[in-house]
């Protein structure tokens, strides 16, 4: 099995095409863009065993934007948590795996979907293993456009005073929200400004680039800061699907039987 | 009542090391005792009931016992999506104490009454709801659902409630408690009002010969329909009292379980009804003003016989 990351990539790429149901799956565009971010968290970066799903050591990843389901689906596949039998079932009748983030499956800390919970469930962890000193870390992944709703800047203030060091948010900066770019929606740029004001030591990288993406969890690792940490990751919307990248479409649009052939093909090795 | 809950979760919190306490931002002359014993457990979030819910649940979810508390409209309001996605579908150990039950809060307003939060939170699975009557029987349900591990609402008053039970009562809170006896009708009664209830029921057999039974429902939810049908099959008329809406509150539980049965009962549901209630007094004032204490109520029940 390969085990470098753009092979990763591309595994769980071909996973979320495979995975899709034709004319009924939406919110491609978002899973694809956070396929390098969940592909290092995985496979580098994070505490987990798929064996001991349950381990009370583990690492907590916590996918806010709930949305993207499959992309963390097909990761925790292809980690090994469940087979591509259970896979198969995302958006079917009867199966398991619906399109916004379940516990149902296996793996999946918190079920999501409405924007906005996430990161407070988040911070929650991370008093619980602060209070216990335990080395637990909790990651959670946000999408941009989700800094609209008021409940996350609860929760950054309140990681912001208290110190969460644990706590390391990654935000999907795809630039597009539900009904427009998050910059003619609400403009919060710059947004890493206004988490530093908050306390919270930030970062900015390619969210599609693995050196970067690796870069960046080193110098959290070695960080001395006892703040939470924030990640800005610049990311393609759709990257992986060339009609779709940068597209607001690929939010919503679901693909026909004939173009997921046509995208699997350029799968086959 | 608050003040007894309080004693009893503080007490809880020295023997168990897994119990967290939660405010939003209130707790000033009531809390400060257990703010200053567990620095570490007892967490101030500030004004923002949102994140306090969502923290509540990531804290259970690692295995922590939660209680939450704020004044009920900002504990169950505010944040009911977070108790809706977050604390109920997750079904986990967090107990939601709302403080100022009804008209508690008096002449602070319409902000801060509760005439809907059992109506809402009746809608949530997962949802248990515990409506105590006096600080005996809200001590009774600290022990009662100690070892409880699911999502819990408690429907506090403030403090210096009339008493309705006393320290040797022994409680039945499954199915309610009778306190009173009689054959021309029934009332259920949830909540502080209870008191009133008690009142009136003695002045309805003394000064009008109309004998009414009278018990008192503490848990709301989850309630077993046999419970309703054993009080209420067959008595021609049902009262229902809380200090809550006549929409979605115990009326309405009552009203729910009768309505698949073959029942001639009638069901008169007393509560506040629907309109912002902008009269200004203190609890007992607007009780007077809404025919809510013993004497409106006297009078409301009077009418059907």
């Amino acid at each position: 099995m390969k085990t470098d990351l753009p092979d990763i990539a591309f595994s769980i790429r071909e996973m979320i095409i495979s995975s899709l149901v034709p004319n009924e799956s939406h919110h491609i565009g978002c899973s694809l863009s956070i396929v390098e971010i969940l592909a290092h968290l995985y496979f580098r970066e994070m505490k987990v065993n798929p064996k001991t799903p349950s381990d009370a050591d583990r690492d907590i990843f916590i996918l806010s934007k709930g949305h993207a389901a499959l992309a963390l689906y097909a990761t925790l596949c292809k980690r090994g948590f469940f087979g591509r039998d259970l896979l198969s079932t995302y958006d079917t009748d009867g199966g398991q795996m619906p399109e916004h983030a379940n516990t149902s499956v296996p793996g999946v800390e918190l079920s999501t979907g409405s924007l906005g919970h996430g990161l407070s469930v988040g911070v929650g962890f991370s008093v619980s293993f602060t209070n216990d000193k335990r080395d637990n870390k909790v990651f959670v992944l946000m999408s941009d456009g989700e800094f609209n709703e008021g409940s996350n800047w609860e929760a950054i203030m309140f990681a912001g005073h208290h110190k969460l060091s644990n706590l390391i948010v990654i935000v999907d900066v795809n630039n597009f929200q539900g009904f427009g770019s998050t910059e003619e929606v609400i403009d919060l740029n710059p947004l890493d400004t206004k988490l530093k004001n908050f306390n919270w030591e930030t970062h900015n990288i390619d969210g599609n680039n693995f050196s970067e993406i690796k870069s960046v969890f080193l110098k959290i690792k070695n960080s001395k800061n006892l703040m939470p940490k924030i990640i800005f990751a610049k990311t393609i919307k759709g990257k992986g699907i060339s009609f779709f990248e940068n597209k607001l479409e690929s939010h919503y649009k679901s693909l026909s039987l004939e173009v997921k052939k046509e995208l699997l093909e350029n799968y086959e090795k | 009542m608050r003040n007894d809950i309080i004693l009893g979760i503080h007490e809880r919190m020295k023997e168990d090391k897994n119990v967290y306490f939660l405010t939003g931002d209130l707790g000033y002359g009531v809390l400060d005792d257990m703010k200053n014993e567990f620095p570490d457990r007892f967490i101030n979030v500030g004004i923002a009931e949102q994140n306090m819910m969502g923290i509540a649940t990531g804290l259970a979810l690692t295995g922590k016992k939660v209680f939450v508390y704020s004044i009920i409209p900002f504990a169950t309001m505010r944040c009911f999506e977070q108790i809706r996605n977050d604390v109920c579908y997750h079904d986990v150990d967090v107990t939601i104490l709302g403080a100022g039950s009804g008209l508690s809060y008096g002449i602070l307003s319409s902000t801060h009454f509760a005439l809907e939060d059992i109506a809402i939170l009746r809608s949530l699975p997962n949802m248990t709801i515990f409506s105590p009557s006096d600080r005996y029987e809200a001590v009774e349900g600290l022990k009662y659902f100690q070892n409880f591990k699911h999502p819990l609402y408690f429907r506090i008053g403030k403090k210096d409630e009339p008493e309705v039970y006393d320290e040797n009562t022994k409680f039945n809170l499954r199915e309610g408690m009778k306190l009173r006896d009689g054959k021309d009708g029934v009332i259920l009664s949830t909540g502080a009002i209870t008191s009133e209830v008690v009142k009136a029921a003695d002045i309805l057999k003394e000064k009008y010969k109309i004998c009414l039974s009278l018990y008192n429902i503490s848990i709301i939810k989850p309630i077993k329909e046999n419970h309703i049908f054993d009080k209420c099959l067959g008595k021609k008329l049902i009262f229902t009292v809380e200090e809550h809406g006549v929409v979605g509150g115990l009326g309405s539980v009552v009203v729910e379980a009768l309505s698949e049965v073959k029942s001639t009962d009638r069901i008169i549901r007393l509560g506040t009804k629907d309109f912002f209630i902008k009269t200004v007094g203190t609890q007992n004032f607007l009780r007077k003003k809404l025919g809510l204490d013993c004497n409106g109520i006297v009078k409301k029940i009077r009418k059907y016989y």
